[in-house]
């Protein structure tokens, strides 16, 4: 039997790094079952024999309140490992003790792993490992520097030697007095109950008791072990009288006591308090004034690496997909002799076209997710949530609530995952419903086609107006819940650990960066191909008598184009109640750029791409052209990351610094203006006259940036939430859209025609 | 009196923590146990205030938060 051991640990003391080393890439991630939180397991191989090694979520300590929490103590009660890593922090010893502490009053072996004693030192802190051994009852204590990988080979032995040969005496927490006593009374009680004496460790369970320990009272009543629950009551009201503490308070008091006794005993601070060069860089970042447009700047660069840094590469998958590889298809399909079948167009208009639409997300998501690595990495986010906490409280929620709405400008979905930091379930709710607010990255192509359709040079305006709405709405929302929905609910208690600042490590922020990615591509591919097949089929099936055959048809004579007439009237109040509008709306439920792209469809008839003009390339010359534009699109990405410092620099008023450009590239006008033309016709049309045509089409991006979050969006949401919790967004999107669409509409009109 | 009170540079000691027991439960899963030394690092008498915990850790805490700690001087 291999033997198990599980990794323990408070939150950012360096144990996913520990992970990491000690098993390689001999690791597996999944969800522990039936919950959201992620598993981690892998193999270490130390002399030649294995072990199991088991990553629990990080915690602070081992109560009933969080998911995490849970699981890391059902693990080690249920799932028996041979032993429990403990990693803590040098230099934090205090705090991570209490976390060693509960683990041995669970009765099983521990090791603790005295890592970041690098950081420790540079405090002027110094830990006596062997003393602290002692004073722990003898286990052993390992020193690491985690991230370099100090240490680490003593680790492995350590916990090869002790799943050898399990230590079978175990320290026991003493505690004297009335408190203990009374312990040992229900002890005994529970020693007469078979049952709870094979599952648990009698002492600790009757701590728990004491301690009203919630997880572990539900249990009791569950078996129907109500005298035992009396006799702990009765036990309370006794130590109560007696000492004028309550039993919970007086058990984690002896905790601290006994960890600070050894604390004493086996730290040595400096004499004065040392102010750390995180605090020095704190004083700015923090700074009452200083601290938000400091904030602001970061995360313009954030969104320039996300938005412009990303394009080389965007633009190269999407040439590649939707030129070379549709080729490519296509091709295929004529040697089987399906050239000019439906199946080949399903196989080229609706797969292809339907994965390229995933697959270009791609670049923009590893960008965004690398930038967030490593603020988070660093230590800033944090610092972040702290600036933008006073924020935060306008709409009922506080600082921790704002990394997920950061990451919903890129993209809802894992602003929807994103809200698993936050404990408390109503802010996590509330933050998931909010987050659909921050215009994400799909909304960005209709405002620049409409901004340029319609308003030319000042389409700039336009884009940035979308986002502020879209933040002043989430604002108004969360306003207007906290003083209805979520009325009287004092505001959730915020705490949150500092970590020391830190230059983020590489390898952790790229395996970050594509763990993140990697889960986006798989589930956005699997919905969204799916739906693309659907879609396709929509317009391929012709309605009614001569409006031709399958797969060859008008899109306005499908059974898409005929379903988008019937909704078409709801828009009228809008000024786009055209069947072509609604038809794109339609789509955008599936994803925001699907939009435009079926208006490509729709006005201007063709998918955009596959051409006949060109003489046909042999594959290996589309390889090499591939391999060609890729390089190109590499170095066009350095210049772009270059290009943030000019352009942050251009961001004070008379200043004008020149933009590398390696490749003296002309600004490349898009050309749409076949779709653009048509655009303005039909909202024309829809809405009465050329003014009003304008204002109908500011009122249709607004639709688009409050209706539905997209399809994978949803789904994220239904994994989270729960259903009622989606259609309560998808009602709610709906109708705010149309009514603010509606008025923008009406009130445009009244106002300036 | 309550942390809230506590000027920037001050160590205090925490004697109790007022609101319920999930409330306490969390500081003292954070080392915000009675008789804890603490020291403010920053107190901008609004929005979050930073403490450095047994001179150790670094802890944001919402200012509802730290109007529940009380605290004497160290």
């Amino acid at each position: 039997m291999t033997p198990t051991i599980a990794l323990a640990g408070n939150p950012n003391v360096g144990k996913s790094t520990i992970f990491n080393t000690l098993t390689g890439s001999r690791q597996h991630v999944g969800n522990w079952p039936g919950k959201t939180v992620e598993k981690k397991e892998g193999r270490m191989l130390v002399d030649g024999r294995e072990v199991l090694i088991v990553d629990l979520p990080g915690t602070y300590s081992l109560t009933a309140y969080s998911i995490e929490e849970i699981i890391a103590r059902d693990f080690i009660v249920n799932e028996h490992p041979t032993a429990v890593a403990v990693v803590i922090d040098a230099s934090n010893l205090e705090r991570n003790l209490y976390l060693v502490a509960q683990i041995l009053e669970l009765g099983v072996p521990v090791i603790v792993n005295l890592n970041m004693t690098d950081v420790a030192t540079s405090r002027g802190l110094k830990i006596d490992a062997k003393k602290l051994s002692e004073r722990l009852g003898g286990i052993p204590v390992v020193e690491t520097v985690g991230n370099r990988s100090m240490g680490l080979d003593q680790l492995k032995r350590t916990i090869a030697q002790i799943s050898e040969n399990p230590p079978q005496a175990l320290p026991q927490a003493h505690y004297e007095g009335v408190l203990g006593q009374e312990l040992a009374a229900i002890e005994a009680k529970i020693h007469e109950n078979e049952l709870l004496t094979t599952r648990y460790s009698p002492h600790w369970l009757a701590t728990k008791l004491l301690e009203d320990d919630p997880g572990i009272i539900e249990e009791m009543k569950a078996i129907g072990a109500g005298e035992i629950l009396s006799a702990v009551q009765t036990a309370q009201l006794r130590i109560e009288e007696a000492t004028g503490e309550d039993a919970e308070t007086l058990i984690a008091d002896r905790r601290y006591a006994f960890i600070g006794s050894i604390s004493t005993h086996v730290l040595e601070r400096p004499s004065e308090a040392v102010e750390t060069a995180s605090d020095k860089i704190d004083k700015i970042i923090t700074h009452r004034i200083w601290g938000l447009p400091i904030f602001l700047l970061i995360m313009w660069v954030v969104f320039q690496f996300t938005a412009n840094v990303s394009a080389p590469y965007l633009d190269w998958v999407d040439t590649f997909i939707n030129e070379t590889v549709y080729g490519w298809v296509g091709a295929f399909m004529a040697a089987l002799g399906l050239g000019a079948s439906w199946l080949s167009d399903l196989a080229t208009d609706g797969i292809v076209a339907g994965v390229g639409g995933v697959l270009v997300f791609v670049p923009v998501l590893l960008f965004l997710y690398m930038a967030l690595a490593v603020l988070e990495d660093s230590g800033y986010m944090a610092r972040a949530a702290f600036v933008m906490d006073r924020v935060m409280r306008w709409m009922g929620l506080h600082g921790k609530s704002f990394l997920p709405m950061i990451v919903g400008f890129g993209c809802t979905v894992p602003a929807v995952y994103a809200t698993r930091t936050l404990e408390n379930e109503k802010d996590r709710r509330l933050t998931g419903f909010l987050a659909t607010f921050m215009s994400c990255g799909a909304r960005l192509p209709v405002y620049v086609v409409f901004g340029a359709a319609f308003f030319g040079a000042l389409s700039g305006n336009l884009i940035f107006s979308m986002y502020l709405i879209g933040i002043a709405i989430a604002l108004l929302v969360g306003f207007a819940f906290k003083h209805t929905v979520y009325k009287g609910q004092p505001p959730a208690p915020f705490v949150m650990e500092l970590p020391p600042y830190r230059a983020p490590r590489v390898r952790d922020v790229l395996r970050q960066t594509w763990e993140r990615t990697k889960g986006f591509i798989i589930k956005a591919g699997t919905v969204i191909m799916l739906v693309s097949i659907a879609i396709w089929l929509l317009m391929a099936i012709p309605v009614g008598a001569d409006a031709g055959a399958f797969n060859n048809v008008e899109p306005q004579d499908s059974v898409f184009g005929r379903t988008s007439e019937i909704i078409a009237p709801v828009f009228a109040p809008a000024g786009f109640g055209s069947w072509e509008a609604s038809g794109s709306l339609i789509t955008g439920f599936l994803a925001k750029e699907v939009v435009i792209s079926t208006m490509n469809v729709i006005y201007v008839g063709t998918s955009g791409e596959g051409e006949e003009a060109e003489p046909a390339s042999t594959f290996l010359e589309d390889v090499g052209s591939s391999i060609g534009s890729f390089i190109e699109a590499g170095v066009l990405t350095v210049q772009e990351i270059l290009n943030i410092i000019p352009r942050t620099i251009n961001l004070l008023p008379l200043v004008e610094l020149p933009e590398f450009n390696f490749y003296g590239l002309e600004e490349e006008s898009e050309d749409t203006t076949s779709l653009q033309s048509a655009l303005v016709a039909s909202f024309t049309r829809s809405a009465g006259s050329p003014e009003a045509g304008a204002i109908a089409a500011i009122a249709f991006c607004i639709f688009i940036l409050l209706y539905v979050p997209c399809m994978v969006a949803i789904s994220a949401m239904r994994q989270e939430f729960g259903w009622r919790f989606v259609w309560a967004q998808i009602g709610f999107t709906l109708a705010l859209a149309w009514v603010a669409a509606v008025l923008v509409f009406q009130v445009g009109k009244a106002l300036f025609i | 009196m309550p942390l809230s009170l506590v000027s920037s540079g001050q160590t205090v000691t925490i004697q109790d923590v007022r609101g319920g027991r999930k409330l306490r439960r969390r500081l003292l899963d954070l080392g915000l146990n009675h008789g804890a030394q603490v020291r403010v690092v920053k107190n901008q008498m609004t929005g979050p205030m930073i403490v450095a915990v047994k001179e150790d850790g670094r802890l944001a805490l919402g200012r509802s938060m730290s109007h529940y700690i009380m605290v004497s001087e160290a």
